[in-house]
């Protein structure tokens, strides 16, 4: 599903590289979870991986057949992310102008869907993520847990074979954070996606498939 | 993508709903006042040829003396109706008469029945049943629909027509009916008009129409090859021109009046639009990072900047033809220009201008968004969805290369001054215009920086310390904020800088141009003998007296004519009565010499102590080129010649026209003397004071409209300012809160935010006066000589720009109070809490 070769990246400015020589494999319907220090670098191989950012030299190939985003230009990257790929942050990033049924229903729009399915899709997913009945409130009224599970939501609508989800708990006390993270580990075994979630959280780390941790030696 | 673009942008107009509104409603200004400019003048001009059409019919030719005293001789009216390849020779005598107890001259025609019939079928006369005066031939006079109703006469009744001493009293047979109904015209046969008011032997024109196999390019070539030097071949198409000519500089100044709301209005979408994407950058970078492509990200602000336009627009239309309506009842046809002397035109909305227009506003708004598309485009996804919009995209740029900038402008502006005109028109000196106001903006962060990151660096109060870091550490928030004082004062200081060069030079040249106290005036139609002979007895109570008397010659057909002007003065020293602009040269003492206006001198390239000749008295006349003098009253040139020349040449001196110098210690007693004259003759008499009143209270009048758009300028910049100033509080509200945390309370946050605004209305308003001045420079000094052929010294009215610049600096400080206040009413606590 996911193969990074010879990943090395280097931020303009910076005294040392964060990686010289990375390599791994997120196999499908995998869920990876991705632990290091603080400013070891995760962010930063996810944005590559998204093909937000690019690293200075090897190849990250993507589902199946595989393309290598690396070498994507800047709208075919985009339309990648919008086809294959789901995001959940930390900050969890709702638009507060749309309504909760709207921000779920644009990666539906980025993807293409078609408008008829668009309706029972969302329906579906705020029933699935525990919000049945939210559609048409603001994001202004929700609370932090509330947010993330719309943002996770959001992120499976589309239905994308790889999920990137950066300290998706980062931003909740321990008790949502174990709901929240439940329930988003349970939509994408779903769905049969794979999912490579960073996190600072050792119980988060266990719940998951496997456990890669970056060091400044590279992946163990 | 169309569904997603229209949840954004009705987001956006629901948070954002008084930028949104009232950017929309700068563009509606520039359109609306644009598109009921040329509704006025495309009515206004129709009506004309219009008017022209029922006078004149539609000849293939007309042969006309140039000089105004000039008329075609009978032998050559025959010559011509002999001639095989014409079908139609139509003779015409047309003059101005007075009527009794009207008070302007009415157009008399005297046309030959039979030739008119084929010619010239608005001007058929019919017979009423009840007058039985044996019809036109037997001398009846047939007055317009119009005229009727303004003289209260019917047919039957008598009319007394009076043209300097002669007299002519017939009766009415009948009306016009195919005159318009504005027309204001009399018709009579040619003959009996000829035994009345002349010319003997001759007739004003000939109208020709041409027989349908003959070819009319090359029968006009071959007569007016022929024709004497005084006569000249007029087509159709040339009326049409000189009336569009008439009024075109004047329509131009009014457009660019519009162009200038147009471009506040563009100014206003570029803030508004500005504001909302840095506002919303980490929405539009999450939108990224969910898959939107780049290029939508582009197109989605670009249609948001669409979507203020066209409904702006749109608007537009209908309050400009509303404006139009307006207008032509308040003003009629040209504003108050007095360029056309229909009454209220027809207002017509046509597809294709309308669409123009709309166009024009949509283009105006997409323009303003262009750069924040850019931005919104070039922000890096991850840094903007993290922190937000970066307020320095390109944020180390070497201070050199943010010279090159201006410095490359103000070139090209420099070298686009130095351009002639173009058909016309000062087009080149508008795109100067232009980038004065670009040099303006693009100069603002440069000056912010340099200022007030040095000030910062004082030892000040926390308060001031912080708002000048603000102002000096986000450039290019300032930028936006007094992009729309810069442009707005700019423009508004420019126009009271021309308008008071132009009063004050009006006014010092109305102190040259009335040097007697009294002035009696029969417009432009020859004064009684009776009174000329009155004047030069011994007990008439005057000093002195001054006569003159008014023609006009066609220099070129297509060009208004130019006004020769015949003065008794003095040949030797004629700069005793006209304001010359520079050297007056000694004639050669055989050579006649005239002296002509600024206007004929630029118009017709004319230079002093040249020679040229002129279709003067039926002649083709050598004259010398004496001085040029500054004539602000005649746009399309004039020539004054003295008397004596005028007669020696076999002019036949007529004055209509007087300037007198009452005894002293008689004034009242030569306003009494005069009483009886001007009554008897429907004449005007002005004192100077009253002349010098008038003219400037008509100028002020046709300038009104400026001010009214100053206004709604300033305000739009004032509004500018308080949009920015609040979003950015909005983009700063973690900072602000942060400042709060650490113990600022709430009047010092709103200090800090008031001096924030003033220092940035104090910038943009600084740079505004010297953009305007520059401006104001160019308007003066090239614009009005491109346009008007008029030039006056530079005069800078300090006082007026000042107390302007400190009212609307006033302004802002209120205006920067709301966003001060809203500052307050962010909750701190909860910003603090979400991490971006
Ligand atoms: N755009 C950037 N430019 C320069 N340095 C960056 C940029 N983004 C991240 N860094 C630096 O790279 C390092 C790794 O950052 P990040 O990937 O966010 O770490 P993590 O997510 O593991 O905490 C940090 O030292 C950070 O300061
Ligand atoms: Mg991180």
């Amino acid at each position: 599903m996911l193969t990074a070769t010879g990943l090395a990246k280097r931020h303009r400015e910076a005294s040392r590289a964060l990686f010289t020589d990375l390599a791994f494999t997120v196999a499908a319907g995998e869920i990876v979870a991705l632990v290091g220090e603080s400013g070891i670098g995760k962010s930063t191989l996810l944005n590559c991986i998204a093909g937000l950012d690019t690293p200075d030299g090897g190849a990250i190939a993507i589902g199946s057949p595989a393309v290598d985003i690396v070498r994507l230009g800047e709208a075919a990257r985009a339309a990648l992310r919008a086809r294959s790929i789901g995001f959940v942050f930390q900050a969890f990033h709702v638009l507060p102008t749309l309504t909760v049924a709207q921000n779920i229903g644009v990666p539906l729009l980025l993807a293409g869907v078609p408008a008829a399915e668009h309706a029972s899709r969302t329906q579906a997913l705020l029933t699935g993520v525990g919000l049945p009945g939210f559609g048409d409130r603001w994001p202004a009224s929700l609370s932090g847990g509330e947010l993330q599970r719309v943002a996770i939501a959001r992120a499976l609508v589309h239905r994308p074979r790889l999920i990137l989800a950066d300290e998706p708990t980062g931003n909740l006390d321990p008790r949502t954070a174990g709901q929240v993270l439940t329930l988003l580990l349970e939509r994408v075994r779903e769905q049969r996606a794979s999912a490579l979630i960073v996190t600072h959280s050792r119980h988060v780390a266990e719940s998951c498939d496997r456990i890669l941790t970056l060091t400044p030696q590279g992946l163990e | 993508m169309r569904t997603l673009a229209a949840w954004l942008i009705r987001a956006q107009f629901r948070s954002r709903r008084a930028a949104t509104l009232l950017s929309m409603l700068a563009i509606a200004l520039g359109v609306a006042l644009g598109y009921s400019i040329h509704l006025i003048n495309d009515a206004a001009l129709a009506d004309f040829s219009r008017a022209m059409k029922t006078v004149q019919g539609e000849p293939d030719a007309v042969i006309a003396a140039r000089d105004s005293a000039g008329s075609v001789p009978l032998p050559l009216v025959d010559e011509i109706a002999g001639d095989p390849a014409v079908l139609v020779a139509a003779a015409v005598i047309e003059t101005r008469v007075r009527i009794d107890d009207l008070r302007t001259p009415v157009r008399l025609i005297g046309i030959d029945l039979f030739t008119a019939a084929a010619m010239m079928p608005g001007l058929l006369p019919r017979d009423a049943e009840r007058a039985a005066t044996g019809g036109i031939l037997a001398g009846a006079l047939y007055a317009s629909p119009a005229l009727l109703a303004e003289i209260g006469l019917q047919a039957g009744a008598t009319l007394t027509l009076l043209r300097g001493d002669q007299r002519w009293s017939a009766t009415i047979g009948g009306d016009l009916p195919a005159a318009g109904a504005d027309d204001l015209l009399l018709v009579a046969d040619i003959a009996w008009v000829q035994e009345h008011f002349g010319p003997a032997g001759a007739v004003s024109e000939v109208r020709v129409r041409l027989a349908p196999e003959s070819d009319p390019a090359g029968w006009r070539a071959g007569v007016a090859a022929r024709l004497p030097p005084a006569l000249l071949l007029r087509v159709a198409q040339d009326d049409s021109e000189r009336a569009s000519n008439l009024s075109r500089a004047y329509r131009v100044n009014l457009n660019v009046l519009a162009l200038v709301a147009l471009l506040t209005g563009a100014f206003l979408v570029f803030a508004t639009q500005l504001t909302a994407v840095a506002q919303r950058s980490t929405h539009f970078a999450l939108l990224g990072v969910l898959g939107l492509p780049p290029r939508m990200r582009l197109l989605l602000v670009l249609l948001e900047g669409l979507a203020i336009g066209l409904p702006g627009a749109l608007l537009g239309l209908v309050l400009g033809y509303a404006l139009a309506l307006a207008f032509t009842q308040l003003l009629g046809g040209d504003l108050g220009g007095g360029y056309f002397s229909g009454k209220v035109p027809l207002i017509v909305p046509q597809l294709l201008p309308a669409s123009g227009f709309l166009l024009l506003g949509c283009a105006a708004s997409l323009t303003g968004a262009a750069y924040p598309a850019y931005l919104n485009l070039r922000q890096p996804l991850v840094e903007a969805l993290n922190n937000g919009f970066t307020a320095r995209p390109q944020a180390v740029r070497s201070r050199r290369r943010q010279l090159l900038l201006p410095a490359s402008l103000a070139l090209l502006a420099g070298g686009l001054l130095q351009l002639p005109p173009l058909s016309g028109l000062p087009l080149a000196a508008y795109a100067a215009i232009a980038l004065v106001l670009l040099i303006g903006v693009a100069g603002a962060p440069l000056l912010t920086q340099e200022i007030f990151g040095r000030a910062a660096r004082l030892r000040l109060p926390a308060t001031q310390r912080i708002a000048l870091q603000n102002v000096a550490q986000a450039p290019l928030m300032a930028q936006v904020a007094a992009s729309g004082l810069i442009v707005s004062f700019a423009l508004t200081a420019s126009m009271v800088i021309m308008v008071s060069s132009f009063r004050v030079a009006v006014d010092h040249w109305l102190d040259h141009v009335l040097p007697a106290p009294l002035y009696l005036r029969g417009k432009a139609s020859p004064l009684p003998q009776e009174l000329l002979t009155a004047l030069e007895r011994a007990d008439a109570p005057f000093l002195r007296v001054e006569r003159s008397a008014y023609a006009s010659l066609t220099l070129d057909p297509r060009r208004p004519a130019v006004a020769l002007l015949v003065r008794e003065l003095d040949r030797r020293d004629p700069a005793a009565r006209l304001p010359f602009t520079g050297a007056v040269l000694v004639p050669p003492p055989e050579m006649p010499v005239v002296w002509i206006s600024e206007a004929m001198q630029e118009i017709y390239r004319i230079v002093p102590g040249q020679s040229l000749r002129l279709p003067l008295l039926g002649g083709d006349v050598e004259v010398f080129v004496g001085g040029v003098w500054r004539d602000y009253a005649r746009q399309f040139g004039a020539l004054v010649i003295s008397r004596d020349d005028y007669q020696r040449l076999g002019g036949d001196f007529r004055p209509s026209d007087l300037a007198l110098w009452p005894r002293p210690g008689e004034e009242a007693a030569a306003g009494e003397w005069l009483a009886p004259h001007a009554a008897a003759h429907a004449l005007e008499v002005a004192e100077s004071a009253g002349i010098r009143r008038l003219s400037l209270s008509i100028f002020d009048k046709s300038f009104a409209v400026t001010y009214a758009l100053e206004a709604a300028a300033m305000v739009i910049g004032v509004f500018g300012l308080a949009v920015t100033l609040t979003a950015s509080v909005w983009l700063r509200a973690r900072e602000l809160a942060t400042l709060a945390a650490l113990g600022f309370d709430q009047r010092m946050l709103r200090h800090a935010l008031m001096l924030e605004g003033a220092l940035i209305a104090s910038v943009g308003l600084l740079i505004g006066l010297a953009c305007g001045i520059a401006i104001g420079a160019i308007l003066t000094h090239v614009v009005n000589p491109q346009a008007f052929h008029w030039r006056m010294p530079l005069h800078l009215p300090w006082l007026a720009l000042l107390g302007g610049a400190v009212a609307t600096l006033a302004a802002a400080v209120l205006a920067s109070r709301q966003a001060a206040r809203e500052a307050t009413r962010l909750p701190l606590a909860q910003v603090l809490a979400s991490s971006q």
